[in-house]
């Protein structure tokens, strides 16, 4: 018996490991040629972008100079975009605690019905639907074509599975270091903010991330409660500029857009583990 | 579409499938369950943890979605200074005998056919392969290259698409014409601006964004399956894909049934990439019932908000159909 599966394991070694390989590193080469191809584009010459040439002759650097100085908003919608992303992340991820907290820890009247109204809620189009209205509000308020107007409707985009992350890891934490902190005197507000706010480090990482990436980027929002260019985010910026002349020309674009992308690879490799850490321990049973 | 990030954290919250996990978590809500009946605050009290929760919520989540739901059954014009009439369910007759929504439907539904099983095969197959390398450092190497597109935001991701399919600078065609020699500078595949490949073009995008963030997800379904399980079966004769059908599939089962139910969610209501990608040509296949609404509710006219409420919530009660369905169907099986 051990024979046989010996004999056959050496003769489906080595095409079973190359073939293996071989789709694992296409995988790989599919999903960074287009980051790479990019990468290259913003360094390369503006004659040489408009030929089909992978690798640049000639590197040329002075593209990221060029849009952060002399295209003259786009200071102001790199300022939008962090603006906005900074103040939803933390409204979110303080909504997000307070009501994963009141789902696990504290008695609240209602409790189930609320976590399936949330578990639903990510499943129903809200975005596509609200948005008919969400004009209307923001007009009404004065909010229109405001980049703080934007951060309303941002903070609801991913409030909902905000709150069931934090509710897995409220669950996680150890029953009997709420009620000590309850015995030594502490009301529940106090018990959150002084005993279990430090504990939930993974869960406040993971939270801020799927913020992060949601409201970085986000487009549809933005291009229609928007209309100036000075109020314009980021990623409207980019969709928008597409004409390949001037200002925007490829390499530029190109360097525009390497600037728009790199911070959330850099949070993400300083927080990976973190994060994946957050995620498995955010997990919940439907 | 929310970031992909959203949709890794969607599914997880939603499945996981550890009983480990599951056992702790119900030690502790009983120990909660009994902690709680000791505890002496007034219940309702506690409801100001929700306060700023549900300040966000109702305000741009819940009100505009019921607002809508009420506009539907009206003439409203936003531009109009009249006050809306009701009109009964009009508009939702209107919509139904509308030939711009039932193609924006079909467009929608030909987008999730190609879209979903594609999207969900294809990382399934990556992840299986990535499981076998014993190579640690390669292990963790293909993972983080793998996470690479769940932290670009999506509206980056299309934009970034948008020139790969670029008919004269874009290294796709280039690829096509030079590399391969499939066709000539002439005669190479325009992708975009709403000809029948913009589709194929977007499937191709969406499959390129979700591979990464799949691909994990399916290796951490894969790290919950016993070895010696698979051991067992090929000691037993089976070969790689008797295995991979026979044990591993089953095992990943209920995680796969619910990524299928939230990408078709997500792939009906597609309209960021279809804005992004082919505007508001009504010829494109891009042109879906997400672009519909949006182009009645903010462009056409006197911006038809009633017409695009009841064509909105048509849409999404034709999704929920579909959804509840799924879910019935992927429960009664377990």
């Amino acid at each position: 018996m051990a024979v046989t599966i010996q004999r056959h394991h050496r003769r489906r070694f080595p095409t079973g490991l190359i073939a293996k390989h071989v789709v694992i590193n296409l995988g790989v080469a599919i999903i960074l040629l287009p980051l790479i191809w990019v990468l290259l584009m913003s360094v390369k010459s503006l004659p040489e972008s408009y030929t089909t040439n992978f690798w640049p002759r000639q590197f040329d650097f002075s593209h990221y100079g060029f849009v952060l100085t002399r295209i003259q908003t786009l200071p102001q919608n790199m300022f939008n975009s962090i603006f906005v992303t900074l103040a939803t992340v933390a409204i979110t991820t303080f909504c997000a605690i307070l009501g994963g907290y009141a789902l696990v820890h504290v008695r609240l009247p209602g409790r189930m019905l609320l976590i399936w109204l949330l578990i639903a809620s990510l499943f129903f189009p809200t975005r596509l639907l609200s948005l008919i209205s969400i004009y209307e509000i923001q007009r009404q308020l004065g909010l229109l074509n405001t980049v703080v107007g934007l951060i309303f409707p941002y903070v609801t985009l991913n409030l909902a599975v905000s709150i069931l992350i934090m509710r897995g890891i409220f669950e996680q934490l150890p029953h009997e270091l709420v009620e000590a902190s309850r015995i030594d005197g502490c009301g529940p507000w106090r018990t959150l903010f002084l005993v279990l706010l430090p504990l939930l480090l993974n869960g406040i990482v993971v939270v801020s991330m799927v913020n992060f990436v949601g409201v970085w980027g986000e487009y549809l929002l933005a291009v229609t409660l928007t209309n100036d260019q000075a109020t314009r985010t980021l990623p409207v910026v980019l969709a928008s500029a597409h004409s390949g002349m001037g200002q925007w020309a490829y390499p530029r674009i190109a360097a525009v857009y390497v600037i728009a992308v790199t911070p959330g690879i850099i949070i993400f490799a300083l927080f990976q583990r973190l994060y994946f850490k957050g995620l498995t321990e955010g997990a919940i049973k439907l | 579409m929310t970031g992909r990030t959203a949709a890794l954290a969607e599914v997880t919250v939603t499945y996981s499938g550890e009983a480990p996990m599951a056992t702790v978590a119900s030690r502790v809500a009983s120990a909660a369950r009994t902690w709680r009946s000791t505890y002496r605050l007034s219940d309702y009290a506690n409801v100001l943890f929700l306060v700023p929760a549900t300040f966000f919520f109702v305000g741009w989540q819940i009100y505009p979605i019921i607002r809508v739901f009420v506009l539907s059954f009206t003439d409203y014009k936003y531009l109009e200074r009249n006050p809306p009439n009701f009109v009964g369910l009009q508009n939702y007759i209107n919509a139904l005998n509308d030939p711009l929504f039932h193609v924006g439907m079909l467009r929608a539904f030909a987008f999730t056919v190609a879209f979903v099983p594609l999207t969900i095969l294809i990382p399934l197959v990556l992840a299986v392969l990535i499981d076998r390398v014993t190579t640690p450092w390669l292990s963790s190497f293909y993972r983080i290259i793998l996470l690479i597109p769940a932290v670009i935001p999506g509206p980056l991701v299309f934009v970034l698409w948008k020139w790969l399919f670029d008919f004269q600078i874009g290294p796709v065609n280039t690829i096509l014409v030079e590399w391969l020699g499939l066709f000539n500078r002439q005669t190479a595949p325009q992708w975009l601006g709403g000809t029948p490949l913009s589709l194929p073009a977007v499937v191709i995008m969406e499959v390129w964004w979700g591979l990464g963030y799949h691909t994990m997800f399916f290796l951490a379904g894969l790290a919950a399956i016993p070895k010696d399980l698979s051991e067992q079966a090929r000691i037993d004769g089976a070969n790689e894909w008797q295995l991979l059908w026979r044990v591993t599939v089953p095992r990943l089962l209920p995680i796969l049934s619910i990524l299928v139910v939230l990408r078709f969610g997500t792939a009906m209501s597609v309209i960021d990439e279809y804005l992004i990608f082919g505007g508001f040509q009504r010829t494109s296949p891009t042109y879906s019932w997400t672009v519909y609404m949006y182009d009645l509710a903010f462009r056409i006219g006197d911006w038809l908000q009633g017409y695009a409420a009841a064509i909105g919530w048509l849409g999404a009660a034709v999704m929920m159909v579909f959804v509840v369905g799924m879910l019935y169907v992927f429960r009664s099986r377990d």
